[in-house]
């Protein structure tokens, strides 16, 4: 059982890893933050938010990028030492490899997109409904050929 | 009009498919690349096997702010209904799913909270009716 304290200490764990810092912080030091052994506190926030800290660090500084990269006009390489990366070429590769194509790229196809003042959140993140639509056009194709 | 369709917004929808099928037990119904997401859907065999809960991508910094908060503060985003509640309590834990409640009788109902891995705080319930004596 999880007493809300520990729940609420996780959580608190979660966003020091999202945070940049001057110093990148070690796993053990947010462990001790969360008074929680480094062995323990790794197992029971892997259980809790389906990810190991490291994971969630690396979705968090990914997902910034990505947002770095669609709103502002910096360097692809301005952006990976301001989401705490520390070489270009280790950012860009993993870039790649998880959102599936280069921080350039990114941006490129971001920007080809139409923009409607206003709109740009929808399309940055759109909710699962406006999804729906689009989806549901894919699966008619599909059942159709 | 009728409810056919209900969402819970999840922190990775790779990670949100796996642990409703794997663990939940619900059936994929949905999954359809729209863009960078997808059109997810589960429904659960046991039960009205027609409506469909969507695993809606939660990228927009409002409804992540708005998950962050309820689960910080304990609360459920929603709830699934079960038939005996300290079964499902041993067959999750044995999954390795972290409970925040054991099964607890709440006046007519018995409740236990569980961690989603995706963000969310999930109430299961026994619903009046089906208590065991």
């Amino acid at each position: 059982m999880f007493t809300n304290d520990a729940l609420v200490r996780l959580c608190r764990a979660r966003d020091a890893l999202r945070e940049v810092h001057d110093r990148t912080l070690t796993i053990d030091e947010v462990a001790r933050e969360a008074a929680m052994s480094p062995f323990h506190f790794i197992r029971r926030f892997s259980a809790v938010f389906g990810d190991t800290p490291h994971q969630i660090r690396i979705k968090a500084r990914l997902d910034r990028a990505r947002l770095l990269l669609v709103t502002g006009e910096r360097s692809v390489t301005d952006i990976c030492m301001e989401v705490g990366f520390s070489s270009h070429g280790s950012f860009s590769t993993l870039f790649a490899r998880r959102v599936g194509v280069s921080p350039s790229e990114y941006r490129r196809r971001a920007r080809s997109t139409v923009a409607v003042p206003g709109t740009a959140a929808t399309q940055l993140f759109p909710g699962c409904l406006s999804l729906m639509g689009p989806a549901f056009a894919i699966f008619e194709k599909q059942q159709h050929s | 009009m009728r409810i056919k369709l209900t969402s819970i917004m999840v922190d990775d929808q790779d990670k949100a498919l796996r642990f409703y099928t794997q663990v939940f037990g619900f059936v994929k119904k949905h999954d359809i690349p729209v863009g960078e997401y997808r059109w997810i859907t589960v429904v659960s065999t046991d039960g009205h096997a027609d409506v469909e809960l969507a695993l809606e991508p939660n990228a927009n910094p409002v409804g992540k702010a708005f998950q962050e908060g309820l689960f910080k503060q304990g609360i459920p985003a929603t709830a699934f209904e079960v038939d005996d509640i300290d079964r499902e309590y041993r067959r999750l834990k044995a999954l390795a799913v972290v409970f925040t409640q054991e099964p607890t009788r709440q006046g007519p109902i018995t409740i236990a909270v569980c961690a989603d891995t995706c963000g969310n705080l999930i109430q299961l319930y026994q619903p009046p009716g089906q208590q065991p004596a």
